[in-house]
């Protein structure tokens, strides 16, 4: 619904009108001062980049016109926006998704409390939710090369992951708590909880963000009657979602020094897997049968 | 005689109301009534960073974790991950909170797996 934005050629010719831009106007151009929705608060920003988008942009961007410009702190005072009185995280925000004009951060006059755009099509914003600045995840070096060969048996190799995997998930979660509970010579009941966190994450996320598309089909031979991923993937799909983690996290507001700690235990929690590398993780996977004939023969 | 005899416990220089007997035992409950309102005003100031709603969905462990560690910054002792249910549990009922909309949205919205272009760049050593 609503139209996308036009590109620059078509924009350039509405460049004479641009002095007295008409406030309901919908066209746009490249390094134009425009006020933009983000959530409930309206801020200013500069066009950085134009694209088509799938679709509405315009109701997100106005003019920069007084008109606007009222609206825009008719709104502030509503909201009543102050900077920097949120508790939490910072709360500067980075707009999530892609949207149709790229926005010059630098230039955002207002700070943006926390809003949150939507990739979905309904075209419609969500205006009380919220997203938190996103923590940092260093994934050791030998995992990112795991990954990176991950990526290359499945996406260019057509291979996939043989299922089911043994250790699965949650055995390397149990084995990972054995280990800790061993080293500190007690039973950690905060890594208790952060260990049922990511087992939740991973059971949930798997069908929606951790698998690539040529896994889909085996995902649904053997995901049914209600099995829980966690307990026939493994530590190759596991580390996929370390890579989402930061993303899923700040979904949820957590207090800035906990954030710090959870940071750290799931580093410890990484570079356990790469300790274990040789016996957690497939080394080769298996050529992948498609039914419909397209993959290679066994 | 009775009020010679209630003049002989005078005599004896101690009497219920000197300062050197403890006073009665009902004054000891006191702190354990500070020590309840301060537990109970810690948990709702951890609330408003971690509302209940949050422990019916998918991010509940992390949020129980956030509680966890809040609760025991500000009281300065130990809270396992059932004390603090157990806790909430007298103001909330959690079971009839519902999830998160947004969270609904959120974890509907299926994508492929992408792996991040750094990931393919050599690393500096």
């Amino acid at each position: 619904m609503g139209s996308s934005l036009k590109e620059e050629t078509t924009a350039d010719a509405d460049t004479s009108s641009r002095d007295t831009p008409p406030s309901d106007s919908n066209i746009f151009s490249e390094g134009e001062r425009v006020l933009a929705y983000h959530g409930p608060y309206i801020y200013e920003a500069k066009v950085q980049k134009l694209s088509f988008g799938r679709k509405n942009g315009t109701d997100r961007l106005m003019k920069n016109t007084e008109e606007n410009v009222r609206k825009q702190q008719a709104l502030d005072r509503k909201q009543g926006v102050e900077k920097g009185s949120r508790p939490g995280r910072s709360s500067q925000t980075k707009p999530k998704s892609s949207t149709d004009a790229k926005l010059d951060k630098e230039d955002l006059k207002n700070t943006v409390p926390k809003g949150k755009k939507r990739k979905s099509d309904s075209g419609v914003e969500k205006d009380n939710s919220s997203m938190e600045k996103p923590i940092k995840i260093q994934i050791p070096s030998t995992l990112r090369k795991q990954l990176v060969d991950d990526w290359e048996f499945v996406t260019q190799q057509d291979q996939l992951v043989k299922l089911p995997r043994s250790p699965n998930v949650d055995d390397i979660l149990t084995k990972y708590l054995e280990y800790r509970c061993k080293k500190d010579g007690t039973m950690s009941d905060s890594i208790g909880e952060i260990l049922k966190g990511i087992r939740c994450y991973f059971d949930k996320a798997l069908p929606v963000m951790l698998l690539y598309e040529k896994e889909r089909q085996q995902y649904h031979e053997v995901i049914v009657d209600d099995v829980s991923p966690s307990t026939i993937y493994g530590a190759e799909h596991l580390l996929r979602l370390f890579v989402k983690f930061p993303e899923l996290l700040a979904y949820v507001k957590i207090e800035e020094e906990t954030l710090t700690h959870l940071q750290q235990k799931i580093i410890d929690f990484l570079k356990f897997l790469q300790k274990n590398q040789s016996t957690f993780f497939l080394s080769a996977y298996d050529r992948s049968r498609v039914s419909d004939g397209k993959g290679k023969d066994n | 005689m009775e009020g010679g005899r209630a003049k002989e416990e005078e005599h004896d220089g101690v009497s219920v109301h000197s300062p050197c007997k403890a006073p009665p035992s009902s004054a000891s409950s006191l702190p354990k009534e500070q020590h309840e309102v301060e537990l109970e005003l810690r948990l709702l100031e951890a609330l408003e960073i971690y509302p209940p709603v949050k422990l019916r969905g998918v991010h509940r462990h992390f949020v129980l974790y956030g509680l966890m560690e809040f609760l025991q910054k500000s009281l300065d002792r130990h809270f396992s991950p059932d004390e603090v249910l157990q806790l909430l549990d007298r103001f909330y009922n959690l079971e009839v909170l519902k999830p998160d909309d947004e969270e609904i949205d959120t974890l509907n919205h299926e994508e492929d797996f992408c792996l991040p272009q750094s990931y393919f760049v050599k690393e500096e050593p």
